[in-house]
């Protein structure tokens, strides 16, 4: 557990002096705040009456909207799109902290004489996983919560405020947090095996980002419902893939492999 | 004691053999030079030896401690520096070390006052504080040899340790390891340095996927060229040559100029002959003294085989 301890703190030290990898980890979590409440703000002025698009037509696709008013609705509408993006910001931060970790070992040389250390590599692997995902994590919800608070403040209605920050949300925003993180961790880790650039190793968790994405256009299209029973299955579907993911990892993060396989 | 011991070690990546039944018994204490080409296998041995990667066949001993089901043990007891630094540029001298000392397993407290003596010990106390990113090369080596002796190993890899060093630098590395020596460590210093091995070891080994020598720097002169007495004379040396050929037990004389080297079993034994009998034919001789062989050329004369 020391090890483990003393690997974060060093993975820390080292973040912290890192600009670049501190405006990602700062500003990311500040835009998917700002914009999303910037939206709900002004949506509460937005009525749907004008438009030709019927609000019962809109509650048959999502049935969380119906009872609503136009402006309800719209409010309604924007606030979920936007409460959705919470699901980008674990994967992203992951893997920007992860890339820098596991290639910065190897284009500064240091993997050598860490491996050379009576440390295991699972000890390594849980520290450098734990110096990605605890912030990632932590800051996600974080603005999430900000989020949250924000929608309770501007909403024009309970109604509203129950369907942006629905049960089937707050799964997705706690539940799925930490294990999107860790997959993201895990895909970077067995991406930077094989890469010596950190940028090259981010450019590879495009493929991370693309079903997240998905579910996004999933949920504006109204194909999606992110319900209770659709986020709790997701998750579990989730966990095995995260499980699957950290067995493939710690059988490429071992000692022998990364010495004489890693390029 | 041997502090490190193998038995027809061997590792193969796939169907190339990089080191080939290597059989190695180092005595605690010793400073041990491994030599050979680039590519020769020695950074394979070293990793075999410090438990970074499993052998193919064949088995080893560090410490105390079997390679292959004792790599946790062997890690804790041995030191390495490995071929670059590979240190972290945005910490401190001092963050590096302790890091590195707590995953070394050694105690906080005690990582601090470790890290401070050799600090001292190698002249970085005053830049402890700064970031490694902006040291020298030489600094950083030298950070480096300190890295690997936080835990008080018994046994230390050095893997070219003076590489790109300037003479300063270099010196000091030199006095460093005389010093670990004297402390009773075992060194296993691999090196390209030939005077430095020279220098520094007590033992050699030539090696190029398999051992090709081991012995001790002098006995490897010897073994390779035979022992030599060079016998500089007054005139021509030819005049002499068939005086130095009649005794029984010269192996082999040349004359250049006023030079005669001739080839002996035991210089110290037979030399008061030599001379005797080469003044009594009338030679005048100037001056008498051993034929020294360098390292590179016993190096470059097993290398080349």
């Amino acid at each position: 557990m020391t090890k483990i301890i003393v690997i974060l703190q060093k993975e820390w030290s080292e973040i912290i002096q890192q600009r670049a990898l501190m405006l990602t980890i700062i500003l990311l979590p500040l835009l998917f705040t700002l914009i999303p409440i910037a939206a709900i703000t002004t949506t509460s002025q937005i009525d749907l009456s004008s438009t030709n698009t019927s609000t019962v037509a809109i509650a048959k696709v999502m049935p969380s909207l119906a009872g609503m008013n136009s402006k309800e609705v719209g409010q309604a509408l924007i606030g979920m799109q936007m409460s959705i993006l919470y699901i980008l910001l674990p994967v992203v931060i992951t893997s920007v902290i992860a890339s820098y970790s596991i290639v910065g070992e190897k284009t500064s040389r240091t993997l050598e004489p860490l491996l050379a250390t009576p440390v295991h590599t699972s000890e390594l692997l849980l520290g450098k996983s734990l110096a990605a995902l605890i912030p990632a994590v932590v800051v996600t919800w974080i603005a999430g919560g900000l989020f949250i608070a924000f929608v309770a403040l501007f909403a024009v209605s309970n109604h509203v405020f129950s369907a942006i920050v629905s049960p089937g949300w707050l799964i997705i925003f706690l539940l799925w947090t930490p294990v999107l993180g860790l997959i993201g961790i895990e895909m970077m880790v067995a991406i930077s095996s094989r890469v010596n650039d950190p940028r090259t190793a981010q450019q590879f968790s495009v493929f991370l980002v693309l079903p997240v994405i998905g579910l996004i256009f999933g949920q504006i299209s109204g194909l999606l419902v992110l319900g209770p029973i659709f986020a709790l299955s997701a998750f579990v579907v989730l966990v095995l893939v995260a499980i699957l993911a950290v067995w493939i990892v710690t059988r490429l993060f071992q000692r022998e492999v990364i010495l004489t396989r890693w390029k | 004691m041997n502090a490190i011991e193998t038995n027809k070690l061997t590792r193969t990546f796939g169907d190339r053999v990089a080191v080939q039944d290597l059989t190695l018994s180092i005595p605690a204490g010793t400073v041990f030079g491994f030599l050979g080409p680039n590519g020769a296998g020695k950074t394979t041995t070293v990793r075999m030896l410090t438990a970074l990667i499993s052998a193919t066949a064949g088995t080893a001993t560090v410490a105390g401690h079997k390679v292959g089901t004792d790599n946790h043990a062997i890690r804790q007891s041995v030191g390495i520096l490995t071929e670059t630094p590979g240190l972290y540029d945005r910490l401190s001298a001092k963050q590096n070390l302790i890091f590195f000392a707590r995953l070394y397993e050694v105690a906080a407290a005690r990582a601090d006052t470790q890290a401070e003596h050799y600090l001292r010990m190698l002249g970085l106390w005053e830049r402890r504080d700064e970031r490694v990113g902006g040291f020298s090369k030489g600094m950083r080596q030298k950070l480096a040899i300190a890295r690997a002796l936080l835990h008080e190993p018994k046994v230390i890899f050095l893997d070219e340790p003076t590489s790109g060093l300037d003479p300063e630098a270099s010196r000091i590395v030199h006095d460093f390891i005389k010093e670990l020596r004297t402390e009773g460590r075992t060194i296993f210093l691999t090196t390209h340095n030939l005077p430095e091995a020279d220098e520094l070891c007590d033992m050699i080994g030539v090696f190029r996927t398999q051992l090709l020598q081991v012995d001790t720097p002098a006995n490897l002169r010897a073994g390779l060229f035979g022992r030599g007495t060079r016998v500089r004379v007054v005139g021509n040396a030819e005049s002499w040559l068939a005086t130095a050929r009649s005794l029984p037990f010269v192996h082999n004389v040349t004359a250049l100029e006023s030079t005669l080297s001739i080839t002996l079993d035991n210089p110290d034994e037979q030399n008061p002959p030599l001379v005797q009998t080469l003044v009594t034919a009338g030679a005048q001789i100037r001056a008498v003294e051993p034929i020294a062989h360098s390292l590179e050329e016993v190096y470059l004369e097993l290398v080349g085989k």
